[in-house]
């Protein structure tokens, strides 16, 4: 990854009637880089890439491309392109004359016309859709358009708001790799919107985590996943248990009444904290061997793992496990030190982490409200 | 940013004042003191008093109404059900067919639909023989033709956006077809049903031109009241009503508008369910209340009389005059009262022409059964000819002895069976403004030496008013020319049509009813015209401060002009021949026919009238100049001379192609406007020619390249 | 089944049985008419006597007439239309019924009026008076015409027009602008491509009423400018020609048709978007 920033966003913020959007917020980009966005609806990402687009105002803060101050440069003048939600593909043109339609725009010759938009169907995989109309493509085909038309100018920086929303899984998985390839063969700066979690952390180089209008934190996706900062990240990344818990001195908490020994440091003595246990991480133990115990309350078979929801103390814990046991049943659990992660308390301690409601279908319900945002 | 939305607004705001300046003029007007559009004398309310006692533009008004209800309802049921049967056509063709049959009416030109209809009507009415082909039945269905489709096009996509489970789910609950239609299918469809509808009333409130053609003789909706007023002089009270109609759809839109956003989400059920069962029993109370109007209207013993006479051309109770029609209705059922011991309702239909060719044509197509007209005398030789007229039984019009002798043998009705009997009687002249004329000319015409030759006058170039119809204006030349207007030859109709075509620069307008507004309005500076009108029109530009003149053309210090008499007679398709002569027996009786004679300004054949001491003071100095000596004396001399007389076929052709040629014909051939076209004509198509052009050159280089491409 | 399929083919009967006899009766008699003389025999001398120059030039004037005042239509109504879509849901709301509001007051009576505001001692020069400038002669003239079909037709023109760009997807013009077109190439190269449809269907709203108008150069020409409508109306009402006028009202079907025809091939062929 290259060093050199190519967008600095300083201070910036933006509210809309009174609501705050974006809560001064600073980010740095980096050339070459593939940065995703990630965060639930509302939560500002999708205003943050309006802004770099020039669509968008912000009230207070700069915008920085390539060391140079843009917030006064309309869209249409700035040296970035984006990738639409929905495609924003142009319903009278075809296939060619959408991707070469800012090329006309600067007076290409038709000969250079001709080579740039041929070598960009070659890399998004449409030869031969030429003069194909734009409004009967299927929706990966008028992806594909859209990212060609996109990159035809060459941008220092293309912005992507959602690219894959409206695919299926499995096309969407295929996209995913195929964005990553071109992102490296081209080496043009991806700064990517999505409320997918996998799709972040299996493409990005850096993951932006934004909640209410704030970055929450921003690193390389096993930084995000392994060491979240706080309850909110862990949640939004991956399943977690948050449970609240002591610092008892350094290397050495205690939650659910019971001590355990982890690998994490630095915090006061006694300073209540969250500790977070990755379902995965937890192992399965009879009653007599478990740190802690508990009665299962719900089994599901998830294909590869079982999913357990265990009581202990009353808190829910979820548990991902190969070994089937029986609802009812009391059983152990184990924690290897490694696999305790300690965060700082903040504003979302005690919001998440709980599976007592825990369902799968309002899990996807939620889902399908985020996407239709 | 900023700058494109202020320009938009200023935009917006010019063009809404486009929009508007018209309307502001009405009811600006609407509030005027004066009955001129020419000046502003102060605010007043008094038209909106008139409107209310104007018998007859109320009587179009509701009859307007009920042509709107009636052929939105009967549209809306037609094309309901048509929707629905055309959704469910199995053949893609017949449905397609169907549909474009179906759309025919909206993309005609209304001028095409309307004499389309009127053809149908006339010929299948002469094939039958009825007397009048054309009557309210033509009217009401020419506008449920025309509002179909706007019915089905609305309704139609309801049905195919419906489920077309729902009928089958109606079904297996246990409905019959009928009541699945009725349940589940009528409440889906309801808001395009309910748009039609309003959209056909809408439509059939406001349809001019279609009505023109297909309305028969009793029946005025109010845009053709309006439209007839135009051709003369729109009475403020039509600006009144309009202010009314605008003001009370500008009120019903705003609710509608602001009640449907948030106050309808706030509604509750019940309250819409109100509401919809009040709005729709509204409609329902309207539309059976006016059905019900109609139909006892229709059956109660109403006896119609339909008048159809010149613009303007009757005492119609407007500033305080006697309204004529009116009287007559009351005097009729009271003495119809005194004889049977029965009350019985009159109503006259009072509609109006401009012209006596128009009278003609209404008249020899059939398409209406008028009671009472009143042509010219050339026209009423030439009807009497072709077996018009009936012939009228004087013993049941006791007045004619109140016609003076002189009057009782015209020569277009000599026999010894009448079929006329004189309304009025006058002389063409030429009415002038003395601000826009020359001293020279002036003096002129002060010292009675002026004829007709000021019509040709270049000075007056763009200022001179000429006769829209043929025989007036061919008249004109003819005079000026000094032929013999009954006996032209072939070479005089020419030498005639090339005066006419000489004088077409200087005219501003081929005019007749329309000369009062502008004359009144001092727009033109001369024309000729019927002395009557002349002289009511100088009357009322003295109002407006605009100084008016009259003379009689002389030539060679001889008068040499027109002189005709109106006449009312009763047409052979007449269907109330009993009442008809009773209306023409009480117009020569001394209250009406004085009244009249007041208001017209003409002469009258009218012993009691000429001799009537109120009349007489009331005229004052025209007394002189419409009863003159010189003309009074030599009458039978005038009439035998300068009147107009039925011109035989050929000549009546000849006359019609020349007119037709000179009307058509422009000499002011306005070049500007064809280069302009031509411009931008040529620019759109050097446009296409260049998009064209591009696109070949992008398509060949396309291919070229490929081409190598696939080489490579 | 047989007894629900003929139900279906009962309830559009009546509406079939009326478009035979009111629809297409009717204009089979305007063929009728056009192609026989008084005593009803076949003759094509109606039609040969339109080709007279007098006439041609009724034609033509109608065609450039209509065409004008098309054209300005179209470029008053677009800017219009355009704000119009821009405004928020509420005003356009609002707007819509405001540019449609005229509409309900008989064309009659508004066109009446604009002719005290054009003559010669009008409004418009009485106003212009009071500021010391010379009236200006507008009645009876061409332009006074072409202003009244203009004015009469204009909502014609900007509702189909909104409604077409008030459906572009504003995603769309944000595209167009991330790719390097100003507003002014937004509109261009976006929106006007766009909305072709809706300037077609405007079109056609407010060209057939212009070119068939009767009353319109009657009151605000006086006379002097003939067109297809008022020869069409003279024939019927006045010189009891029926013959005539059902040659005429052929024609201008014809040229209706032929007009729309050139309009629809020329900008149905448009695919590639080639609008500079």
């Amino acid at each position: 990854m290259n060093e050199k920033k190519i967008i600095e966003l300083k201070n910036v913020a933006k509210s809309y009637d009174g609501e705050i959007i974006l809560d001064h917020i600073n980010l740095d980009v980096h050339e070459k880089e593939f940065m995703t966005l990630l965060g639930p609806s509302g939560c500002g990402k999708t205003t943050t890439l309006r802004i770099i687009a020039g669509f968008v105002t912000p009230d207070t803060g700069d915008v920085v491309f390539d060391g140079v101050r843009i917030n006064d440069i309309p869209a249409y003048k700035r040296h970035v392109n984006t990738v639409f939600q929905k495609y924003a593909l142009f319903p009278h043109l075809n296939v060619y004359e959408n991707i070469a339609f800012a090329l006309r725009l600067n007076k290409v010759s038709e000969e250079e016309i001709f080579e740039r938009v041929t070598e960009m169907l070659a890399m998004v995989n449409l030869r031969g859709f030429e003069k194909r109309d734009v409004n009967l493509l299927s929706g990966g085909q008028q992806q594909r358009v859209a990212i060609a038309r996109a990159l035809i100018n060459k941008p220092k920086v293309l912005l992507l708001d959602e690219p894959l929303g409206a695919l299926d899984l499995k096309l969407r998985k295929d996209m995913q790799n195929e964005l990553k390839n071109i992102q490296r063969k081209t080496g043009i700066t991806f700064i990517y919107v999505t409320h997918d979690q996998e799709e972040a952390l299996s493409m990005s180089d850096t993951v932006v985590v934004m909640a209410d209008g704030k970055i929450q934190q921003i690193g390389t996706p096993t930084d995000i996943y392994n060491e979240p900062e706080n309850a909110f990240v862990a949640d939004f990344i991956g399943e977690s248990n948050i449970i609240d818990g002591i610092m008892l001195d350094d290397y050495k908490a205690k939650f659910s009444g019971h001590e355990f020994v982890c690998l994490d440091k630095g915090f006061e003595k006694n300073e209540r904290v969250d500790v977070v246990v990755r379902p995965e991480d937890v192992d399965v133990v009879p009653p007599e061997k478990g740190m802690l115990t508990g009665v299962v309350t719900s089994v599901t078979f998830k294909g590869v793992h079982y999913e357990i929801i265990v009581n202990i103390n009353n808190f829910k814990w979820m548990i991902q496990s190969t070994d089937y046991v029986e609802p009812n049943q009391k059983i152990g659990i184990y924690i290897e030190p490694d696999a305790i992660h300690i965060m700082k308390r903040s504003e979302y301690s005690g919001q998440f982490g709980d599976y007592s409601s825990f369902s799968d279908e309002l899990d996807k319900l939620s889902d399908v409200t985020e996407e239709e945002e | 940013m900023k700058k494109s939305k202020i320009f938009g607004n200023i935009y917006t705001v010019l063009a809404f004042i486009f929009l508007y300046m018209p309307i502001a003029v009405l009811v600006i007007f609407s509030f005027n003191a004066s009955d001129s559009t020419g000046n502003i004398t102060g605010f007043s309310l008094k038209w909106y008093g008139e409107l209310f006692s104007d018998a007859a533009t109320l009587n179009a008004l509701k009859n307007t109404l009920i042509l709107a209800i009636l052929s939105s309802i009967i549209a809306t049921v037609i094309g309901t059900m048509a929707s629905y049967g055309i959704n469910k056509m199995q053949n893609k063709h017949i449905k397609s067919a169907t549909m474009s049959v179906t759309k025919i009416p909206m993309i005609n030109p209304e001028i095409v639909v309307g004499i389309s209809m009127m053809l149908l009507f006339v010929f299948v009415g002469g094939i039958v023989g009825s007397q009048s082909s054309l009557g309210f039945g033509t009217v009401l269905i020419a506008h449920i033709t025309f509002n179909l489709p706007y019915v089905i096009l609305s309704v139609l996509p309801k049905f195919k956006q419906m489920d077309k489970s729902l009928p089958e789910a109606a079904q297996d609950l246990g409905c019959t077809p009928l009541q699945s239609f009725f349940k589940v299918e009528l409440p889906a469809i309801l808001p395009g049903v309910v748009s039609g509808l309003i959209m056909a009333f809408t439509l059939s409130l406001d349809d001019f031109v279609i009505s023109y053609f297909t309305i028969g003789s009793g029946f005025e909706t109010l845009p053709i009241r309006i439209y007839s007023m135009t051709k003369k002089r729109v009475t403020p009270d039509m600006y009144a009503l309009s202010t009314l109609i605008f003001v009370s759809i500008l009120v019903l839109l705003l609710i509608s508008n602001l009640t449907s956003d948030k106050s309808r989400e706030k509604m509750s059920k019940k309250a819409k369910k109100i509401t919809k069962i009040v709005v729709g029993s509204l409609f329902g109370v309207i539309a059976a209340v006016t059905i019900v109007v109609f139909i006892v209207s229709a059956s109660t013993e109403t006896l119609t009389l339909n008048v159809y006479n010149w613009g303007e051309y009757i005492s119609d109770g407007g500033e305080d005059t006697l309204d004529v029609n009116q009287k007559f209705e009351e005097y009729y059922e009271d003495w119809y009262f005194k004889k049977y011991n029965k009350r019985v309702k009159v109503n006259v239909n009072y509609t109006t022409y401009a012209s006596n060719e128009d009278l003609y044509a209404k008249i020899k197509s059939g398409a209406a059964d008028y009671d009472i007209i009143v042509p010219s005398d050339y026209m009423v030789e030439r009807l009497k000819s072709e077996g018009l007229l009936q012939t009228i039984d004087l013993s049941k019009i006791p007045n004619y002895e109140n016609i003076s002798e002189q009057f009782r043998n015209p020569y277009y009705d000599n026999g010894k069976e009448k079929y006329s009997v004189m309304y009025t009687y006058g002389i063409v002249g030429i009415v002038y403004n003395k601000d826009k004329i020359n001293d020279d000319d002036l003096a002129k015409i002060e010292a009675g030496e002026a004829g007709w030759e000021l019509l040709w006058d270049e000075d007056y170039k763009g200022q001179i008013l000429q006769f829209n119809n043929a025989r007036d204006a061919f008249g004109v030349a003819m005079y000026s020319l000094g032929i013999d207007v009954n006996n032209a030859t072939d070479a005089e109709w020419q030498k005639a049509y090339e005066r006419l075509k000489e004088q077409k620069p200087l005219v501003q307008s081929y005019v007749m009813d329309e000369i009062f507004n502008k004359m009144e309005g001092g727009e033109a500076a001369l024309a000729a015209y019927y002395a009557g009108d002349c002289l009511s029109m100088i009357e009322r530009a003295a109002e407006a401060g605009v100084n008016l003149g009259f003379y009689y053309p002389k030539t060679n210090g001889k008068y040499v002009t027109n002189i005709f008499a109106d006449a009312m007679c009763i047409p052979k398709s007449a269907t109330n021949v009993e009442l008809a002569h009773a209306y023409i027996n009480y117009m020569l009786s001394e209250e009406p026919a004085v009244a009249n004679a007041e208001y017209l300004y003409y002469g009258s054949p009218n012993k009691l009238v000429v001799n009537n001491g109120d009349y007489i003071d009331y005229l004052g100095d025209d007394y002189g100049v419409i009863y003159q000596e010189e003309f009074e004396s030599q009458l039978d001399y005038m009439f035998e001379t300068y009147a107009y007389r039925s011109l035989p076929d050929e000549k009546l052709k000849l006359q019609n192609n020349l007119w037709e040629t000179l009307k058509v014909g422009s000499d002011s051939f306005d070049s500007g406007i064809y280069v302009i076209c031509g411009v931008i004509a040529a620019v759109l198509i050097g446009f296409g020619v260049y998009c064209y052009i591009i696109k070949r050159k992008r398509r060949r280089l396309y291919w070229n390249t490929q081409k190598e491409a696939s080489k490579k | 089944m047989t007894k629900k399929s003929f139900m279906q083919k009962a309830a559009a009967a009546p509406h079939v049985v009326w478009a035979v006899l009111f629809i297409i009766a009717p204009l089979i008699f305007v063929v009728y008419y056009a192609f026989t003389d008084k005593d009803g025999a076949f003759t094509f001398s109606n039609i040969t006597e339109l080709m007279q120059a007098s006439y041609l030039e009724i034609f033509l004037r109608s065609l450039c007439f209509a065409f004008l005042a098309t054209v300005i239509c179209l470029i008053i109504a677009y800017p219009i239309a355009y704000f119009m879509a821009k405004a928020k849901p509420k005003t356009q709301k609002i707007l819509i019924m405001l540019v449609m509001l005229p509409q309900w007051l008989n064309f009659l009576i508004r066109t009446y009026s604009w002719m005290a505001l054009l003559e010669d001692t009008g409004i418009i020069n009485s106003i212009l008076g009071v500021f010391g400038i010379d009236p200006i002669h507008m009645i009876n003239t061409s332009g006074a015409v072409i202003l009244g079909m203009v004015y009469n037709y204009l909502p014609y023109m900007i509702i189909p027009l909104h409604s077409v760009i008030s459906k572009i997807d504003p995603k769309l013009l944000e595209a167009a602008a991330d790719l390097g077109c100003s507003p002014l190439k937004v509109i261009t190269k976006v929106v006007l491509p766009l909305s072709v449809s809706g300037i077609i269907s405007g079109v056609t709203m407010v060209f057939v009423p212009s070119i068939s108008t009767f009353y319109i150069s009657q009151k605000l020409g006086g006379g002097n400018f003939d067109l297809i409508g008022d020869t069409i109306e003279r024939q019927f009402q006045t010189a009891y020609n029926y013959n005539l006028g059902a040659a005429m009202s052929f024609v201008l079907m014809l040229i209706i048709i032929v007009s729309m025809a050139i309009m629809n091939r020329y900008s149905g062929e448009d695919d590639g978007g080639v609008i500079v």
